[in-house]
């Protein structure tokens, strides 16, 4: 009898799994947005929440206990401007350029020292513009490498999947480069005698040559600029009021601020 | 209800709700939504054949030697730590308790910067070199330690007969007690490899120069260039590809050995 009543119970657990699996596949995505925000669909109400790969100094770092940096300071106004808090989430690069991190719907927007490329356009929805990036060399002071071309045969330290890298491949062919995860490994590398030299953003190696030991051998200018990133698809509202703020913080001045006080030689 | 048909009726049942939610989650993930992501075609085909031709090549061939390495500083290891002269004894414990307890990625760390700082000298092979040399020293101390129990667990009585036949302890140990403790550890052994196999994608914090590229390095590599997260999957895939048939080959042998014993 109990055996009978069992299989039952098991039986009629087996009903109840498939009609949830029938009922499932009418669900799907329209419950996944909560917040509304002037027609926002954010993944927080209230809150404009930003995926960041933290440490990327000048960019983005931590600072008594709070983030801060261009990119960061940035959001805030941004944010603020749309009537938002602002929410900071630190993810690796990789999930944020790969727009896992956005389809995943962890945040609303990557600000990262992202470069707008066209194959990333195909994945990615970009802001406007907001900063001009130029590349650089680090070298030890006691360095003979003075420019690009001396980089041949030399093993150069970059930053793996970079516009660096890209840029390092192409303009100097003949080095050997080295990829690395971040700027601590690469900065690391450098101290250790690993390599000869790092090729990566300015600010980046800017903040390396501070205690006398490295020095910028040059500074390679390139047509990149960054910008934010959002999802591909379903985020078309949120990029035009983003660039909205943009464009409003240029006209105010507030951005020559912001940008003067993390470039300003 | 007869008894057959009564558990027949139960394995019937058990079938359903394994179908059943198999069948739920398939059809409750959002699929439209995750394919773009994850499962692009074009980037597949795109990153394939190099993914191939390099990464997985790395893959196999930086665990062989790490596999190589662990294995003949791992004896040595075991055996420094059932000698009878103390000190041999204390430094075996010593690495293994060390080593064991340290992240694999910080003593890759360690191998690749601290160590050049420190003495100013750079291991063989750079980058890859480093990290393959950390490698090989945390998989010593575990395999030491699956060695170790693999020779207590040789019947005391092997000793003794090999030792009565005049055999030295030397010649005892090298054709009678290994022998029986590799066909006793093999199952632990296969477990150490397969997670030397998934511990050379940790090499990337070494730096990689671009020939070096293992297959979690290369996938993250390709995954910025193309902004998108397929090259992991693919990178995945080639993982099982390698790990599936090296368990059943090892499972093959077991049985080989069992049927020999």
């Amino acid at each position: 009898m109990l055996s009978k009543k069992s299989a039952m119970l098991a039986a009629m657990a087996a009903m109840a799994a498939g009609a949830l699996a029938l009922s499932a596949c009418g669900g799907g995505s329209d419950d996944a947005g909560s917040g509304e925000a002037g027609g926002l669909d954010l993944v927080s109400e209230g809150s404009l929440t930003v995926c960041s790969d933290i440490p990327y100094p000048p960019f983005e770092y931590e600072e008594n206990g709070e983030y801060t940096g261009f990119d960061m300071d940035l959001m805030k106004e941004i944010a603020s401007g749309m009537g938002l808090e602002l929410a900071v989430q630190d993810v690796g690069f990789d999930g944020l350029q790969s727009g896992a991190v956005l389809g995943a719907r962890q945040c609303d927007i990557g600000a990262s020292a992202v470069t707008i490329t066209e194959e990333r356009k195909a994945n990615l929805a970009f802001s406007d513009p907001y900063y001009d990036s130029l590349q650089s060399i680090l070298v030890p002071t006691d360095s003979d490498i003075a420019s690009i071309d001396d980089l041949a045969g030399k093993q150069v330290g970059v930053q793996q999947g970079t516009t660096g890298a890209t840029y390092a491949a192409e303009n100097a062919p003949e080095a050997e480069l080295v990829q690395f995860p971040s700027d601590a490994e690469m900065y690391a590398a450098i101290q250790a005698g690993n390599v000869d030299a790092l090729l990566q953003d300015l600010p980046v190696n800017i903040g390396h040559t501070e205690d006398g030991a490295f020095t910028i051998a040059e500074e390679l200018p390139t047509d990149e600029q960054y910008g934010f990133i959002m999802a591909k698809d379903g985020s078309e509202e949120l990029v035009a009021a983003v660039n909205e703020q943009l464009t409003a913080l240029r006209d105010s001045g507030t951005y020559q601020e912001i940008y003067d006080s993390y470039f300003a030689e | 209800m007869k008894r057959s048909t009564r558990r027949r009726l139960i394995q019937g049942v058990l079938y359903a709700v394994f179908a059943a939610v198999v069948l739920f989650i398939i059809l409750s993930a959002d699929w439209a939504t995750i394919q773009p992501y994850f499962f692009n075609v074009d980037i597949a085909a795109d990153v394939f054949p190099e993914i191939l031709t390099i990464a997985a090549k790395n893959t196999v061939i930086y665990t062989a030697i790490a596999f190589v390495g662990g294995l003949l500083l791992g004896l040595l290891l075991a055996l420094m730590k059932l000698s009878p002269v103390l000190p041999y004894r204390w430094l075996a414990t010593g690495y293994i308790e060390l080593f064991r307890g340290l992240p694999a990625l910080l003593v890759i760390f360690g191998f690749a910067y601290a160590i050049p700082i420190a003495f100013q000298w750079r291991p063989p092979g750079g980058n890859a070199g480093a990290g393959l040399i950390a490698l090989i020293i945390v998989s010593a101390a575990y395999i030491a330690e699956t060695i170790r129990a693999g020779i207590e667990a040789v019947p005391k009585g092997q000793v003794e007969a090999a030792r009565s036949l005049g055999m030295n302890s030397a010649w005892t140990m090298l054709t009678v007690v290994l022998p029986q403790a590799f066909r006793i550890i093999t199952p632990p052994l296969t477990n150490e490899l397969v997670i030397l196999i998934k511990d050379t994608s940790l090499l990337f914090i070494a730096g990689m120069a671009i020939g070096d590229r293992e297959l979690t390095t290369f996938a993250r590599d390709a995954l910025t260039n193309q902004a998108n997260a397929t090259p992991l999957v693919v990178a995945a895939l080639l993982y099982l590809v390698i790990t599936l048939p090296l368990t059943q080959l090892v499972a093959k042998l077991e049985r080989h050995n069992k049927r020999g014993r």
